[in-house]
């Protein structure tokens, strides 16, 4: 049985004046299987967050339908939520509360009740490391620690299925790997099922047993990240040239054998090609040919990056493979 | 349904008998805001200072001129507009468009708290700093010299006015705060304080305003409170004014609760 399902999932939001109105999210259906890790990748506004409200009942869709762990979104509100954790972008915390506070708070909002609130609390505070940082007011954590007690918030009243909405965004490297490490850890050791956005594809290939790549409101791609790396069928190959022989560099390559597709950006020509390795002497023979200078070429097996590239004709801004905001 | 679906969902939480669950939701949140106010002095020490120092001023400047129109006990005439500054609160509904902005807000709304919980926690810790701001100014005042015409039980009545009118106009920036979720438009809030409050007797009886003023005045329900309030302060027991008085703060508080109501439909839907 699916944990998280959506069929024919539409969320439009009315636009001032005559504009017409914005569809973030244009019709996805998906379906997350109980125990799994599952990513959803895409660049900034391809409406992974909006997906998100849905899912955790912020927001009502305009249009199809939305369940988790059977319950409709829509009309079983108050029991989605009751088993759901959220971890929201940005980590909205009160930064006048201590971590502890915070959670304390969480916990009652559950209806958890007694000393148990508290007991809780500092069971959470150990597990995400800030026992030491319990009794300190949140507006002196840094990033990382306020991802970490937004982390904790979350598991207060141990959920089984957990929305993580860009954990790691504006995290430095050593945060993310301990967030990354933190979210296996959640899935492997308590069985939660872990629905993660991101706009990091390094994020998505390392934790997520299955991605869905989203562009302009509608999944371009879904499958593992082998399935969807391997489907692209061909090495990568990128030319990079100077930008007024873009077309020029385009139209030499055009007849290469094995060739499958070719994208091209602002600088460089990205090729699908068979055996990529093997024709890298005739790429740069042909763009000779063509009086095109090469500044560079590279082959690599393909990455998420390349796959979403094939699928809508470019590639996720500000994303790296390091996962560094460009 | 199959049994790993309902594996998935959290077990139902047993309700003890005892307070219902929406007002344990009210009273954390309430305690959460009370705390956080006194985490930030600057918040409330200006809605203590500026009564007082509006009442001392009025006091020292124009008793003289009470006198000249037949106002005997100028410090009873003049207190119940220092109370009013204690109880309208131009701050209200600021944490909760803070929390609104920073994301908080919406890290409520993901959890069964009751909706209108979030509203009345809010709304009550506002309660709460209001009347201790009423309370303390009129212990000042009293310490100062004021004279007060139905001794302790109408010091009571009074404060309990002043702190459900506060309350009532505490709403409009609640109101504000939920519907537009932004800090300015809520700070904005302030500007209608001071019609509010000077287009009515506050300095002067009806009779002796004019014109269009009078009008406005008239038309005012804090005219109607202020002259409850100088009922208990300067008059005495008079129950067709003092009941006018809460009649007005009913009616308004029909008003801005309905806006503040309406506001929070708008933000959870």
């Amino acid at each position: 049985m699916d944990a998280i399902e959506a069929s024919g999932l539409v969320k439009t939001f009315s636009s001032r004046g005559d504009a017409p109105p914005i569809e973030a999210v244009a019709g996805i259906d998906l379906a997350v299987r109980e125990g799994e890790i599952f990513g959803f990748l895409g660049p900034n506004g391809a409406g992974k967050s909006t997906t998100v409200r849905v899912f955790t009942t912020l927001t009502k869709p305009t249009a199809g339908s939305a369940r988790v762990a059977g319950l409709d979104v829509v009309r079983e509100a108050q029991q989605v939520r009751r088993t759901i954790g959220v971890a929201l972008q940005e980590a909205g915390l009160d930064a006048r509360a201590t971590g502890r506070e915070l959670l304390e708070l969480q916990a009652r909002l559950y209806g958890v009740r007694g000393e148990e609130p508290k007991r809780r609390a500092g069971e959470l505070l150990d597990l995400v490391g800030l026992s030491d940082a319990a009794d300190r007011r949140i507006q002196t954590y840094s990033g990382g620690m306020k991802r970490r007690v937004d982390l904790a918030t979350a598991l207060v009243h141990r959920p089984k299925i957990m929305f993580l909405d860009e954990p790691t965004s504006g995290l430095d490297p050593a945060s993310r790997r301990t967030m990354w490490h933190e979210v296996r850890r959640l899935n492997k050791e308590d069985g939660i099922t872990v629905f993660l956005t991101t706009q990091y594809l390094e994020e998505a290939d390392e934790l997520a047993r299955r991605v869905a790549i989203i562009d302009q409101g509608k999944i371009v791609a879904q499958g593992t990240p082998a399935q969807l790396k391997g489907s692209i069928g061909a090495d990568v190959l990128t030319v990079t040239v100077p930008a007024p022989r873009l077309k020029k560099a385009e139209q030499a390559v055009a007849a290469l054998k094995g060739l499958k597709e070719i994208r091209a950006d602002s600088r460089s020509l990205t090729l699908f090609i068979a055996n990529g390795s093997a024709v890298v002497a005739d790429v740069v023979r042909l763009m000779d040919e063509a009086r095109v200078k090469v500044e560079s070429v590279t082959v690599a097996s393909p990455t998420l990056d390349d796959v979403f590239l094939r699928a809508t004709g470019h590639r996720i801004e500000g994303s790296t493979q390091n996962g560094e905001v460009a | 349904m199959t049994s790993t679906t309902t594996e998935l969902r959290a077990p139902s939480v047993p309700q003890a008998a005892g307070v219902p669950e929406p007002l344990r939701n009210a009273f954390h949140i309430g305690v959460r805001e009370v705390r956080n106010v006194l985490r930030a002095p600057a918040e409330f020490l200006p809605g203590l200072f500026i009564p007082v120092f509006f009442y001392f001023i009025q006091v020292g400047s124009l008793s003289s001129f009470g006198h000249r129109y037949g106002i005997l006990n100028f410090k009873a005439f003049i207190f119940p507009i220092g109370l009013l500054f204690a109880a309208s609160n131009g701050g209200a509904g600021l944490n909760m468009v803070i929390d609104i902005e920073s994301g908080y807000f919406d890290k409520l709304l993901v959890t069964p708290v009751n909706r209108l919980a979030l509203l009345i926690g809010a709304m009550g810790a506002d309660a709460v700093r209001i009347f201790a701001q009423c309370t303390i100014v009129t212990v000042v005042a009293l310490a100062a010299g004021l004279d007060f015409k139905t001794g302790a039980v109408g010091v009571v009545v009074l404060i309990a006015m002043a702190t459900i009118w506060g309350i009532v106009y505490s709403a409009i920036g609640f109101a504000i705060a939920l519907k537009t979720g932004s800090p300015a438009a809520t700070q904005s809030a302030w500007v209608i304080f001071f019609p509010l409050i000077f287009l009515t007797t506050a300095f002067a009886p009806l009779e002796a305003l004019s014109g269009w003023l009078q009008t406005a005045a008239r038309m005012n329900p804090v005219t109607y409170l202020l002259q409850g309030m100088r009922a208990l302060t300067l008059t005495g027991w008079n129950g067709h004014d003092i009941g006018i008085a809460f009649l007005a703060i009913a009616g308004m508080g029909a008003l801005t609760l309905t806006l503040a109501l309406r506001g929070l439909l708008s933000r959870v839907r």
